[in-house]
């Protein structure tokens, strides 16, 4: 009989996926990191300047703005997709009538293209051409209309809610598959202590899911510092990049500036946005419960293991 | 099954899997089938045929002359995904033997080695040099020869002549100036049409019609020293350049749409009849002979009473250039078949079918000429009938690509009302600076 607990096992069949992973992700995370200390076209050979283009970040106005509007996005689509995914979820977990049509009808903006979301979206949100100023203008409200995309203000804000309109099926999804998880018996003495709706959210449900918001609360802050397409889309960045992200001015500056240099300093900066959110959020939020029964199991096994070595 | 022959059958199901994924990464065709030599060509757009039609038709006409011989094979994207495959395949050794390349971006393929001189080309083949009468020194460094233009562009604004004579406008002419324009669309405005159609959305390029404004604010004089960093971009000349600009945005010139819109949206505002003028060059003419027919007019824009440089100025100019890879030389077939290509892309054939797709080559043929129904052309052809000088290349084709950028970004900021014309050129000096 073969043992795949094996430490060769082990390391046979990680083996693959970690070639893979190196290749695809971390050399050129790698390669991006080294780029972004040199002034570099993309042709030829980089020429190193140290921190310069780091240096120049913090005198670029354009930078700022792309910042500010990733973090508007950013908590805008974080705290809109964390709460409503988790309360839709609960609400499509009952089986009440029509729920899964319902499913079926959140979940179906996940599987469109980002590019198509972004079209979609173009013809409801442009100021001009759009559906929304439209009735604001057929319902004689005229005043009310307002530069939803394309202006300088309210872009990021309408962007957050696109993005939110496109991921909240996938996210409900897999907030309805922890609740499936869910054992019935604690459900079921909760109801027989009196316990109301409320008081099963907070002080049973969420607890006991913790697991699967650290997950999707990882997802939204990863997802919202890729978003890409649909501004692409909706304003391709503008007018006069105001719209950018921190991912397409990355995108902007490398490709169409052909500052190579400047431009995977961006992402390398975007990058350790990302994973200092991530971080700040598993040490203040993450699923610590389970971190620390892990180490205690394995601990308890070391315990045992050593002890039946003495014995 | 005993276990060594399911151990063996293993393996070589995985040697297979590893082959197959091997070949996958495997080099390219070598560009030779049999004894036809095949010439790769880049070419910044998805659909030549569609997109680029005249280039399609030549390239047929040339694969069916040289039938059996030589053929030549589009690797095609969009202008965006091309430049950078270029870079990608620049850096791999895996060119397109012929290519086109943005003017701003093929000077720094020509440093590190990439392109082909041309010179030598162009010496051993008189009448091409001849017919393409200087056009080509746009591309030439003082080094090399490491381009030729793709064709010859003229650029200003196309008027519907509709639109004018029912908003009771007279038509623009060579003398029209910078006041009698601003008048002009202040009376296209308040006869209920869009003046201007312009869309910036992915679209900072299409700023066409404002090379002839730099060209007449002495931009050819003035640009080497400011690439150099000998002179800012924020200069006087320049400030009463972006000036303009922004005086025709207060008259209300530009669509409502700017931000919004791309080219693409912005032109067929203009096909519908839902703007007067819409600025670019003569590849659009055949959209517009189509749409507009005799409707269409041309002019190159106004001019300026304070500034000393020249107005008399025909922005026709070289288009962004075709260049050929470094490694050509060195498989003695593919060189030949790339001059035989050369040959009939710059010779009378190719002229003639690019005339006929209302497209100017950028060589010069005498017998060849527009009929008289492509009405978009030869309003252009009417116009350059004044016989003004050109520049040796449009003012935005002498940049390097982050300066370009920024000085698509700094028209489009003044138009639509975010820059002023002194921040507009800054942001210029800036991208020079870094």
């Amino acid at each position: 009989m073969y043992w795949l607990s094996k430490t060769r096992y082990k390391v046979g069949l990680l083996l693959p996926s970690i070639l893979l992973y190196s290749v695809f992700i971390i050399i050129p995370i790698g390669m991006a990191v080294r780029y972004s200390f040199t002034k570099y076209s993309g042709l030829g050979r980089p020429e190193f300047t140290g921190f310069s283009n780091y240096i120049r970040m913090f005198s670029d106005e354009l930078f700022w703005s792309s910042f500010k509007n990733t973090m508007i996005m950013f908590v805008l689509a974080f705290v809109l997709l964390l709460v409503l995914s988790f309360l839709i979820a609960v609400l499509l977990n009952k089986k009440l009538k029509g729920s899964d049509l319902s499913k079926a009808l959140i979940f179906s903006p996940a599987i469109i293209a980002p590019i198509i979301v972004g079209i979609i979206w173009v013809y409801i949100l442009d100021p001009n051409v759009g559906i929304i100023n439209g009735i604001l203008d057929a319902v004689g409200a005229s005043d009310l209309k307002q530069e939803w995309i394309g202006g300088a203000t309210l872009t990021p804000y309408s962007l957050a809610i696109v993005y939110f309109w496109q991921q909240l099926g996938y996210l409900v999804t897999i907030f309805i598959a922890g609740l499936k998880m869910l054992p019935e018996e604690v459900m079921e003495a909760a109801i027989i202590d009196g316990a109301n709706e409320r008081q099963k959210i907070i002080r049973i449900i969420i607890p006991m899911m913790k697991s699967n918001i650290s997950t999707v609360a990882i997802l939204i802050i990863t997802g919202v510092f890729k978003i890409f397409e649909i501004v692409q889309q909706t304003t391709g960045g503008g007018p006069n990049h105001l719209s950018e992200t921190l991912v397409t001015y990355s995108y902007t500056m490398t490709f169409d500036s052909g500052d190579y240099g400047y431009g995977m300093s961006l992402a390398t900066v975007t990058f350790i946005i990302s994973l200092i959110i991530v971080g700040l959020y598993s040490l203040f939020f993450g699923d610590n419960d389970a971190k620390k029964e892990a180490r205690r199991k394995r601990k308890e096994e070391k315990m045992l293991k050593k002890g039946g070595v003495q014995a | 099954m005993k276990k060594p022959l399911r151990k063996v059958m293993a393996a070589a199901l995985a040697l297979t899997l590893i082959m197959s994924l091997l070949a996958g990464c495997g080099s390219k065709d070598e560009g030779t089938s049999g004894d036809v030599v095949t010439i790769k060509f880049g070419i910044h757009v998805a659909n030549p045929e569609e997109q680029e039609n005249v280039t399609y038709q030549i390239v047929q006409a040339f694969n069916e002359k040289f039938e059996g011989q030589y053929a030549v094979e589009f690797e095609a994207s969009d202008t965006e995904t091309h430049s950078k495959n270029m870079k990608l395949e620049a850096e791999d050794g895996t060119l397109p033997d012929i290519f086109w390349i943005d003017a701003s971006e093929a000077p720094d393929y020509a440093a590190n080695g990439y392109l082909l001189d041309l010179s030598g080309y162009l010496e051993e083949n008189a009448d091409i040099d001849t017919a393409l009468n200087g056009m080509e020194n746009a591309f030439n460094n003082g080094e090399m020869q490491y381009g030729v233009p793709y064709q010859c562009n003229v650029q200003g604004f196309f008027y519907n002549k509709e639109i004018f004579d029912s908003a009771n406008v007279a038509y623009p002419t060579d003398d029209t100036t910078y006041e009698e324009f601003v008048q002009m669309v202040k009376d296209l405005k308040a006869a209920g049409t869009t003046p201007i159609s312009i869309g910036s959305k992915n679209s900072g390029f299409a700023m066409w019609e404002f090379n002839e404004f730099l060209a007449r604010y002495g931009w050819e004089d003035m640009y080497k020293d400011m690439a150099d960093g000998n002179a800012k971009y924020n200069n006087d000349e320049l400030v009463k350049c972006f000036e303009k600009i922004d005086g025709l945005r207060e008259a209300g010139a530009f669509s409502d749409t700017v931000a919004t819109s791309e080219y693409f949206d912005a032109k067929q505002a203009f096909i519908d009849g839902n703007a007067a003028m819409f600025g670019t060059g003569q590849w659009d003419c055949a959209a517009f002979d189509e749409a507009l027919g005799d409707k269409v007019g041309f002019w190159w824009g106004p001019k300026f009473a304070d500034t000393d440089a020249n107005q008399d100025i025909a922005m026709k100019v070289p288009s962004a250039p075709l260049v050929v890879s470094a490694a050509v030389a060195e498989d003695e077939a593919k060189m030949a078949a790339l001059t035989e290509f050369l040959n009939f892309y710059y010779g009378e054939e190719a002229a003639g079918i690019s005339f006929a797709g209302s497209i100017f080559p950028a060589t010069n043929y005498s017998d060849v000429a527009a009929t008289d129904t492509q009405y978009a052309m030869n309003s252009m052809i009417e116009v350059l009938g004044s016989g003004w000088g050109s520049p040796a290349a449009a003012p935005d084709q002498t940049l390097n690509a982050a300066v370009q950028e920024a000085l698509y970004d700094s028209i489009f900021g003044v138009i639509q009302g975010n820059y002023s014309p002194s921040q507009a050129l800054d942001k210029m000096d800036a991208a020079q600076a870094n």
